[in-house]
């Protein structure tokens, strides 16, 4: 019989919940005990840092805010130890929320700043704890305090605490990783520019994910704290615990929802492994080694190399889901109808006007060719619409709602699409997930399943569906302009912005991109494309628009437009009086 | 609270200049293997405490004058920053995974300090390490000067060598595009490799200095890294004088909170500075 | 090379220990069983060394004359790596699955509150040597080796205080620096008590976080401040920093006291002649009037220059873990017992002549006396001064 992982959970946790029971060794539930707390802190950091790629070296921090509420809460307020622990999660979480609220509003603040940052975060933390009465220097005991009953007797809480609070992580990191939230966490982890213009609301997603991450760390030291019954500031906060769980996590697999706590139970155990008192030093070395050893041979990670393909092999089972029938966009003609309005668009990069007030106006169902030299404000005009910059001035107003200022996700929920002149794929996410992604978040906010049936579609539109399960690195650059289509498409938008989708294509491909191009627009699209391609331009266009140092200088028909002087004199240089 | 003398002031001052330029020194290498190689190399601290332990055993067991030690350990720990690149480029190692593998070799660079020289406290005696000279009332330790100028030199000619030789010039390129670099005929794995070994010789040159003014232990390993990491951010990864500066202006904030508040609350100064240097900073790193 | 002779030497002297493990077994039967761990490796692992020698040597010398009860006595060690939670783990692998006979403590406050939680859980004798903060231990069968009373934080900066009253220079100005390290944080507040009821006047008080790098600054505020006396509350090489410190910019405090330096490198360090510090035990007499100490010395002194013990001396912490094992030998020699309950019950009744002295175990949480006694660093050695009947011969507390 075939088990999900949920079950497996279930069924390994009720086994391991019978272990009081059995008349074992006490030291079992302890040993075991330490394997669950790591895999709390190892599988809650890789909710953040593992799936979006955010790694905190802050863990310790939120595991001790954790410990330090628990051992505050029952030695001082003599708050029943059980009831500390909501506490102490609730606590870790508004501190990470509180950090993640200001560094995530941060775009320059990835990768190895935020590292720093939450490092850095950790370290004022264990000051500010050091110095003001929350410990003061002497630690906090919690001999006194009173361990209650769970199942057998009060020695078992603590295992059964840990043992809860590990299938807890489990199964929470496991729904993470299925749900719309994971799937839009693992974009974040590939291009959170991307991800965000695709729909994703990757602030609110990071904050989430943080906090969840805190929050179970928290508990876990609030369990930890009564393990060990005496908290001191330079053990909670040394900076071996954010190293050890990063360790854990990075060993077992980040991409896998079961990484870390393969990880976690691999190294608590080989680190127990090297206990005897004989040779300590050449133990310790002895594990540094199998670290290196390890990370050489499986940069991937345990599970990364084990089951790599597990998710593929899974994918090509339901590979045989009838494509759904063509999910149309909105089938307007082409009318007078103003879709999307822009007035006086300004934008100014440290000093560069790249956008001077520019008005276009843009007409539901036309293709709208958007000229002008390189520099002169067409790439600009573009990422303004979707969101990516915030204007200085002017506004722009789609389908009648003004949308200057929002987020780029709530844009593309709106209904506005775009492709990237250089794709830029999801890297670790299949051709199906790349395109299945803004199915679900963009406007047509469909659900997981109909979502992959849209993906599947549009890769067939495009011609991709051949390889719907290979990695866009796979892919040669005119396959991944046409994913860049398929994407922008999944989203059912109402306007597609184009943006140089067939530079860099052999003669034969622009054919082929222009009929995709048309046939789009004859599924009742409207179309803003931004091209170098005259000949495309001329032949595709209802109306273009030309620019010009971030103005626009001409618009109207493309043949009439391109004889206006001042259009030649922008093209071919001022001719001479 | 008496109003400090300008003595306390001024050695104040001169302590937090010290102690910074080591954090300098330390995140010197960190810096550009960090910001040239993509490397997150943890081992650096732990090669800089083998430096230092091994100029304390040439120097208070072999009788060597502590400068001449580096004549033997910087072509050592050459050798070994080029074996380490080797090693990294043969297994092309991601930044994170560098972090791993590089505490790894931590571990076990720590234990092998551990098990020569036992875990107990090392101090080294050396002929610099009393002599110090007096400016009006404020002393002036030689040791901690010699790192200061260590530092400097060091930091300065690194930032010469990048931005006027070729050899520099070539290395800031590889840095910059390795794929582009190539194509003008620049040996990026080359290249990698001395600037790996320098890395680690500075290092080397750490540890004489941490050997010259501090009692050694093995788990002081890990005590540096978080202020350290700290300076190479605030400086700027790959810059070469910017650990200097970022670690002396650490320095000199922790050493002013000390004299004028409570050495307690120095950590807070220091990290706050590198939060606030994070948040605000407008250019990229 | 010096180097590669002494890893030869160390790596025969594993080999020579392990022989000589084989070799040694005299006494016959079941052998008795002895548990622990220590923080072999790891942030405290400083003194480890030091405790695993001691052990080592006492047990056997022990199995040397007939074992306990005849039985021979095997030491089951096990390292820590520092960490509380691993401690508590290893305990309650030594109880419940090694089955040992006796505990034995591990090193430093934290990682003993995690055994002392296991012996209790167990209800077992747990002998502990490095109990820092006496009045967090709540539990009836832990007996501390090392003994500094229930209330140290009074008794020792007392005794202190005694030492310096016997001078002629008893100190009008103190200042008081501390790490905020637990146990040696507590001793800095108690300084601050004791030394207002004896009206001496605090002209500073200042506290660093444990693992400070620079100490300069404190140094200068201590040189401004100009006590008559500075009580140094640093643990391990903090005290050594701020001593070189003090030495950079010329100043030596006219008398100053260190709570738990790393004893052997302060001694040599330049400044350190005539500073004060903490012990329970020095190799000269009185101490070394008793033949086992004298005997334990010499060994030690061996194993010490062979394990590349940076200083081979018997102080304080050797003798608090050689005192934990002849408070073990004691109880169950004369109660020719392992029970648990009967050895507590005769632990409480009686005193144990220990190297460091008799120990009793009647106070409150089975704290005793406060041996710690002051000592000097006097010619480049530390000898004890203070009380009179254990200092060095001849010996007395020197001012400058």
């Amino acid at each position: 019989m075939k088990l999900s992982a949920p079950a497996w959970i279930a069924l390994v946790g009720l086994g391991l919940a019978t272990v009081p029971f059995f008349g074992l060794p006490a030291f079992y539930e302890s040993f075991l005990y330490l394997i669950f707390s790591a895999i709390v802190l190892a599988t809650s950091w890789n909710i953040l840092s593992g799936y979006s790629g955010y790694f905190s070296f802050g863990h310790g921090a939120f595991f001790g805010a954790g410990m330090y509420t628990t051992a505050t809460l029952t030695s001082k307020f003599e708050i029943p130890f059980l009831w500390t622990l909501p506490a102490a999660g609730i606590i870790a979480a508004l501190l990470g929320v509180g950090v993640g609220a200001v560094v995530f509003r941060l775009r320059r603040l990835r990768g190895e700043l935020f590292a720093l940052l939450t490092l850095a975060v950790t370290f004022v933390l264990a000051t500010i704890v050091l110095n003001t009465p929350i410990d003061g220097g002497q630690g906090v005991p919690l001999t006194a305090v009173t361990l209650p009953a769970i199942l057998s007797s009060p020695s078992s809480t603590l295992y059964v605490l840990g043992l809860a609070m590990a299938l807890l992580t489990l199964w929470i990191a496991y729904s993470i990783y299925l749900a719309k939230l994971g799937t839009g966490l693992f974009a974040i982890h590939d291009d959170e520019d991307v991800a965000e213009v695709m729909g994703v609301p990757t602030y609110r997603y990071k904050l989430i994910a943080f906090g969840l991450s805190c929050a179970l760390a928290g508990v876990a030291g609030g369990i930890h704290a009564m393990f060990i019954s005496y908290v001191t500031v330079g053990e909670t906060f040394s900076i071996i615990v954010p190293l050890n769980v990063v360790l854990m996590s990075v060993l077992g697999g980040t991409r896998h929802w079961l990484g870390p706590a393969v990880g976690a139970t691999v190294i608590t155990a080989l680190l127990y492994g090297f206990t005897a008192g004989d040779y300590p030093v050449a133990g310790r070395a002895a594990v540094g080694l199998i670290l290196i050893v390890v990370i050489l041979f499986m940069p991937e990670g345990l599970l990364g190399r084990f089951i790599p393909r597990l998710e593929g092999r899974r994918r090509k089972t339901t590979a045989a889901t009838p494509v759904a029938a063509a999910p149309a966009p909105d089938a307007v003609q082409a009318s007078s109808e103003t879709l999307l309005r822009i007035n006086g668009l300004s934008k100014a990069f440290s000093g560069v006007q790249a956008l001077d007030g520019a008005d276009v106006e843009v007409r539901r169902g036309e293709i709208l060719g958007l000229v002008g030299p390189n520099g002169s404000g067409k790439s600009t005009l573009i990422n303004m619409i979707s969101g990516h910059f915030r204007l200085d001035s002017g506004s722009i107003v789609f389908d009648g709602v003004d949308i200057a200022g929002l987020p780029a996700h709530r844009v593309a929920q709106a209904g506005i699409a775009r492709t990237y002149q250089i794709p830029r794929p999801f890297a670790h996410l299949s051709v199906l997930q790349n395109v299945t992604l803004p199915a679900m978040f963009g406007r047509a906010a469909l659900g997981r399943g109909a979502a992959e049936s849209e993906a599947r579609y549009w890769l067939e539109f495009t011609g991709l569906a051949e390889k719907a399960d290979a990695l866009p690195g796979e892919l040669n650059l005119h396959q991944r302009k046409f994913l860049e289509l398929a994407r922008a498409l999944a989203s059912r938008p109402r306007l597609l912005l184009l943006d140089e989708v067939l530079s860099g294509l052999t003669p034969a491909e622009i054919d082929h991109a222009i009929a995709t191009i048309r046939t789009i627009r004859d599924l009742g699209a409207t179309i803003v494309f931004v091209e170098h391609v005259m000949h495309a331009v001329m032949e595709l266009s209802d109306r273009i628009v030309v620019l010009n140092y971030g103005k626009v200088i001409a618009e109207g028909k493309p043949e009439e437009v391109m004889r206006r002087p001042e259009v030649v004199t922008v093209y071919l240089g001022k001719p001479h009086a | 609270m008496n109003f400090p003398s300008w003595t306390l002031l001024g050695q104040s001052l001169l302590s937090g200049i010290f102690i910074g330029s080591l954090y300098g020194l330390l995140g010197l290498g960190l810096s550009l293997s960090w910001g040239m190689l993509r490397q997150i190399n943890l081992a650096h601290f732990a090669l800089a405490f083998l430096g230092a332990y091994l100029t304390f055993q040439l120097t208070s067991v072999g009788g060597m004058d502590p400068l001449l030690t580096l004549g033997l350990i910087a072509p050592a720990f050459f050798a070994f920053g080029v074996l380490m690149q080797w090693l990294f480029s043969r297994f092309s190692i991601s930044p994170f995974n560098s972090l791993l593998v590089t505490f790894g070799l931590t571990v076990i660079i720590e234990s092998l300090i551990q098990w020569i020289w036992t875990a107990d406290y090392r101090k080294m005696d050396s002929v610099y390490g009393e002599m110090k000279f007096k400016i009006g009332s404020l002393y002036v330790p030689l040791p901690e000067l010699l790192t200061l100028i260590i530092a400097v030199t060091l930091s300065l000619s690194t930032w010469a060598l990048l931005r006027y030789t070729d050899l520099g010039k070539a290395m800031r390129a590889a840095a910059e595009d390795p794929q582009i670099a190539a194509a003008f005929g620049v040996n990026e794995k080359r290249l990698a490799l001395l600037l790996s070994g320098l890395a680690a010789t500075f290092a080397g040159v750490a540890g004489l200095c941490l050997a010259l003014s501090y009692t050694l232990s093995p788990s002081q390993i890990y005590a540096w890294i978080g202020v350290v990491f700290a300076a190479v951010m605030i400086g700027g990864l790959g810059n070469p004088i910017g650990p200097l500066i970022a670690g002396i202006v650490i320095g000199v904030a922790e050493a002013m909170t000390m004299a004028l508040i409570s050495p307690a609350w120095a950590p807070l100064v220091s990290f706050s500075l590198l939060i606030l240097v994070l948040l605000t900073r407008a250019d990229k790193v | 090379m010096k180097l590669i002779k002494k890893l030869i030497l160390s790596a025969t002297g594993v080999l020579l220990g392990l022989g000589l493990q084989v070799a040694v077994a005299a006494p016959s039967g079941q052998p008795i069983k002895v548990g622990g761990t220590l923080a072999l490796t790891g942030p405290l692992s400083a003194t480890a060394l030091i405790h695993k020698l001691a052990g080592e040597i006492y047990v056997e010398q022990l199995n040397k004359k007939n074992g306990l009860l005849g039985r021979p006595v095997e030491w089951i060690l096990k390292d820590d790596q520092s960490k509380p939670d691993l401690a508590r783990t290893l305990y309650e692998q030594l109880v419940t699955v090694d089955k040992v006979d006796l505990l034995l403590g591990p090193y430093a406050t934290g990682n003993i509150l995690s055994a002392v939680g296991v012996a209790q859980k167990y209800q077992k004798v747990l002998v502990h040597h490095t109990m820092g903060i006496p009045s967090l231990v709540k539990y009836d069968m832990q007996f501390p080796a090392w003994s500094v009373g229930y209330d140290p934080a009074t008794t020792v900066t007392n005794t202190l205080l005694d030492a310096l009253a016997s001078t002629t220079k008893f100190p009008k100005t103190i200042a008081i620096v501390s790490s905020k390290f637990p146990s040696v944080y507590m001793m800095s507040v108690g300084m601050r008590e004791a030394a207002k009821k004896r009206g001496i006047k605090e002209v500073l008080f200042l506290e660093w976080e444990f693992g400070n790098k620079d100490f300069g600054p404190i140094a200068s505020r201590v040189k401004d401040a100009n006590p008559d006396f500075i009580f140094v509350g640093a643990i391990g090489l903090e005290g050594n920093q701020l001593l070189d410190a003090m030495k950079k910019i010329d100043y030596v405090p006219p008398m100053q006291y260190f709570m738990y330096p790393a004893p052997g490198p302060l001694a040599k360090a330049p400044g350190a002649e005539r500073a004060m510090a903490g012990s329970i035990f020095e190799q000269h007499p009185p101490f070394t009037n008793n033949p086992l100490a004298a005997e334990f010395v010499k060994i030690f002194n061996e194993r010490a220059t062979k394990a590349g013990l940076p200083d081979n001396a018997v102080e304080t912490q050797a003798a608090a873990s050689y005192s934990a094992w002849q408070v073990i030998e004691a109880a169950v020699t004369a109660t020719k017992s392992l029970d648990d309950k009967v050895l507590a019950a005769w632990l409480k009744k009686n005193k144990v002549d220990t190297i460091q002295g008799k120990l009793r175990f009647d106070g409150p949480s089975n704290f005793g006396d406060d041996l710690l006694r002051v000592k000097q660093v006097q010619n480049g050695h530390w000898v004890v001064v203070w009380p009179k009947e254990w200092a060095a011969p001849g010996a007395k507390l020197l001012t400058q």
